[in-house]
């Protein structure tokens, strides 16, 4: 397994490892608790189980002149409708035809509906190679090759493992059959959740010149072994330039990540060489409980290197300096340890909607009783976030219009009151949208400011009183906000304050200039004045992507909660008090 | 306004935490990246605190170094410099943010909060370089003995009005 790293600074970084990854659950790492307390509580016990799945190729096309491809694979899931959404993307591998990537995606296995998955490899360019992999646009990459196949065949072969071959697709016609480019192996595994992360400091004493005239690059890799034999790596350190003693920075590993604290695993350690050929320097076997006894024994364990006359034990050893565990806690254990929700609500009435009396308004009140976009929208999304709200009461607003015999508000009570904005439960929600609907005249611009800010000052307030209280805020809108740069101001504000806000579309706009402000699908948000969001509190989800009766819109609305949760939470050490 | 019978002094406990992106003469930097923390005011004499050189990271620096300054009122920027240590003497500035003092002075949240902010930092030609990430806290004391400072901040973006002048009576000579 020489080929899984190589190259560049982006090679160099280390993958897997570091606190950043850990016990986060932004969707490609772990698993969404918020998400599952949800699902249980309507009855879908057992009907779901959480998968990882990991990745490596073999036999690529060589795209590039001078060196090797530099491949990363992207997966999407096939919708019903054939719409493909994308899940995750791995990191890229430099200068490997044969790569093992790290990084893995988690999927929830639903057993009663057939999830298609697409997978496409893609040679990433090398101007490219110090972006973050989310912000990769893949048209600027070479395709290199796709399969596809249904989860369940993943699970159900007895080694969890599916090897298929990859094909340029039906795009790609013109050759009179599919060139073969290649085969792909995913794995399956199901998640474990577990709140414990070890952290480690290792080195390494005395590790021998491989060549006398070069340097020797030390980096580690850390892999698990499966039930079927294979190894899967899991984590890589930093490379350390020119050192035969070296002390690489601290590794996190959750044990979700590795499976138990006795599971097999192999510490390689290799020479970094920029071909992507990376020379085994040694190697040695041990799980987490046997690094941890090492650590306490302050002995070194010597490496040992496979020849071919049988293992060659080296002097060098690896010590393990520091061992510490520590436990990580979850949504869940804040929600139990005291913490409230508070959900509120945020309503578009600016006059792109339509005229509530035409029928083809986003606001007309259907008199058989059929919900429009924005009572469906209200119920299916309120009904997931009321469920982590304590006390269902809920303030809640409408923006852009003219309440009667005023100017244009852009955050008026919804309730139609002058001095309070709380309505009871969902259905005071929508009662007081329907009657709001009667005593207000639609206007405009879009604007999410004066919201937004409002929101803000009582999620401030809360801390005031001292009081354990995250808000969430919901805003359903159907079109594009109009001042996009105080929309971007007040949410940088607000960004350092127990607050996330959930953008919802409604209609058929055009909502990609909305993403701009999920700093999950782009950059950091910058205020006008050169302050810089302190976290993405902001999620936007195209009501139409949200179909009913799937697991996948709760996922898709709870997708980043927990994590903006918890950001917030660990930053200030703040832990549920029980 | 608040300030005004206020006996209190007021002082930040700035965290330099780290910084994003750095670079010098277009290239990222590789070592000797160090802070200064200064309240900016006009009157009293500035307030001065900076971290120490060898922070890990290169262009991403990390110094996580708790610095002091005090927070006369009256002040309404605190000015985070990146500067480049250089053994000649001659430390240049990689990058300089205007942090105004009503980002973490009297918003939405209370006067002991601890604040996570970043800021864009911009060079001595005015382009972007780099981002700073700091934490601040505001902490009063308040001490008797020291003569009462007066004065009201005006915040002329928001008011854009005239400064009223307001007549004082107080009993001990004032030194200025």
């Amino acid at each position: 397994m020489g080929n899984c790293c190589s190259d560049d600074r982006g090679g160099r970084a280390p993958i897997g490892g570091t606190p950043a990854n850990i016990g986060l659950g932004n969707g490609n790492d772990a698993p969404n608790d918020a998400v599952h307390l949800f699902l249980r509580s309507r009855g879908y016990q057992g009907l779901f189980s959480q998968i990882q799945l990991s990745f490596s190729a073999s036999g690529l096309r060589d795209r590039d002149v001078l060196s090797k491809s530099d491949p990363m694979l992207v997966a999407y899931t096939r919708g019903r409708d054939g719409v493909l959404k994308e899940v995750g993307r791995t990191e890229v591998v430099l200068n490997s035809l044969n790569p093992k990537w790290i990084n893995t995606l988690n999927v929830t296995f639903q057993f009663e509906i057939v999830q298609t998955m697409l997978f496409c490899l893609y040679d990433v360019d090398t101007q490219f190679h110090q972006m973050e992999v989310k912000m990769l646009k893949l048209e600027e990459q070479q395709f290199l090759g796709e399969a596809t196949c249904a989860l369940s065949e993943i699970i159900t072969k007895s080694n969890r493992s599916l090897t298929l071959d990859l094909t340029y697709g039906e795009e790609y016609t013109g050759l009179s059959r599919p060139q073969n480019c290649g085969r792909l192996a995913v794995h399956a595994e199901e998640c474990i959740t577990s709140k414990t992360t070890t952290e480690m400091i290792l080195r390494c004493s005395e590790l021998e010149h491989k060549n006398l005239f070069s340097r020797t690059d030390p980096f580690l890799v850390i892999s698990k072994i499966v039930e079927s034999g294979m190894s899967i790596p899991v984590c890589k350190t930093e490379v350390i330039r020119n050192d035969l003693k070296p002390t690489w920075k601290p590794v996190f590993l959750n044990i979700q990540q590795v499976g138990s604290k006795d599971s097999p695993l192999v510490i390689e350690c290799f020479n970094f060489n920029s071909s992507g050929k990376h020379d085994l320097i040694g190697k040695l076997q041990k799980s987490l409980l046997d690094l941890e006894k090492l650590h306490s024994s302050v002995k070194g364990e010597n490496l040992v290197l496979p020849t071919a006359a049988g293992n060659k034990v080296l002097k060098s050893q690896l010590f393990v300096d520091t061992f510490s565990e520590s436990t990580q806690h979850t949504f869940l254990d804040y929600l139990a340890g005291g913490f409230e929700v508070n959900f509120m609500l945020a309503v578009d009435f600016t006059a792109s909607n339509g005229n509530p009396r035409l029928p083809d308004s986003l606001h007309y009140i259907d008199p058989s009783g059929r919900p429009n976009a924005y009572q469906r929208a209200i119920l299916e999304v309120g009904e997931v976030l009321h469920f982590y709200d304590s006390d269902k009461r809920f303030p809640a607003w409408g923006f852009g219009a003219r309440p009667i015999d005023g100017p244009v508000s852009h955050c008026f009570n919804l309730n139609g009151s002058s001095t309070y904005c709380e309505v009871e439960g969902i259905q005071g929600i929508m009662m007081a949208y329907a009657s709001a609907l009667l005593n207000v005249s639609l206007a405009g611009p879009t604007l999410f400011g004066p919201v937004i800010s409002h929101a803000a000052q009582i999620a401030g307030q809360s801390l005031a009183n001292g009081r354990h209280r995250y808000s969430v805020l919901l805003i359903i809108t159907d079109g594009v906000v109009t001042d996009l740069q105080e929309t971007k101001d007040a949410l940088v504000k607000a960004s350092d304050l127990p607050l996330s806000i959930l953008i919802v579309g409604v209609g058929g706009a055009d909502f990609k200039e909305m993403e701009i402000l999920d700093a999950d699908k782009g950059e950091r948000l910058e205020s006008s004045n050169g302050r810089v969001a302190t976290r993405d509190i902001v999620q936007f989800v195209p009501f139409r992507d949200v179909q009913s009766g799937e697991i996948s819109v709760v996922q898709e609305l709870l997708a980043e909660l927990p994590t903006q949760f918890l950001t917030y939470m660990r930053r200030r050490d703040i832990k549920p008090s029980y | 306004m608040s300030d005004m019978a206020n006996t209190h002094k007021r002082s930040l406990e700035v965290t330099v935490i780290s910084g994003e992106d750095l670079h010098i003469n277009d290239r990222p930097i590789k070592n000797n990246a160090f802070v200064t923390v200064t309240a900016d005011t006009r009157s009293s004499p500035s307030s001065y605190d900076s971290t120490k050189l060898n922070a890990p990271g290169e262009s991403y620096p990390f110094w996580n170094e708790k610095l002091q300054i005090s927070l006369p009122a009256g002040s309404r920027h605190v000015v985070i410099e990146v500067r480049r240590w250089s053994s000649s003497g001659r430390d240049k500035l990689v990058g300089a943010a205007w942090i105004p003092v009503s980002d973490f002075l009297g918003c939405y949240t209370p006067e002991d909060y601890l604040h996570f902010l970043s800021y864009r930092l911009r060079d001595a030609n005015g382009q972007r370089n780099g981002i700073v990430n700091i934490s601040v806290r505001v902490v009063t004391s308040s001490s008797s003995t020291s003569v009462p400072e007066f004065g009201i901040t005006v915040d002329r973006e928001k008011t854009g009005r005239a400064v009223t002048g307001m007549p004082v009576w107080y009993p001990n000579q004032c030194k200025s």
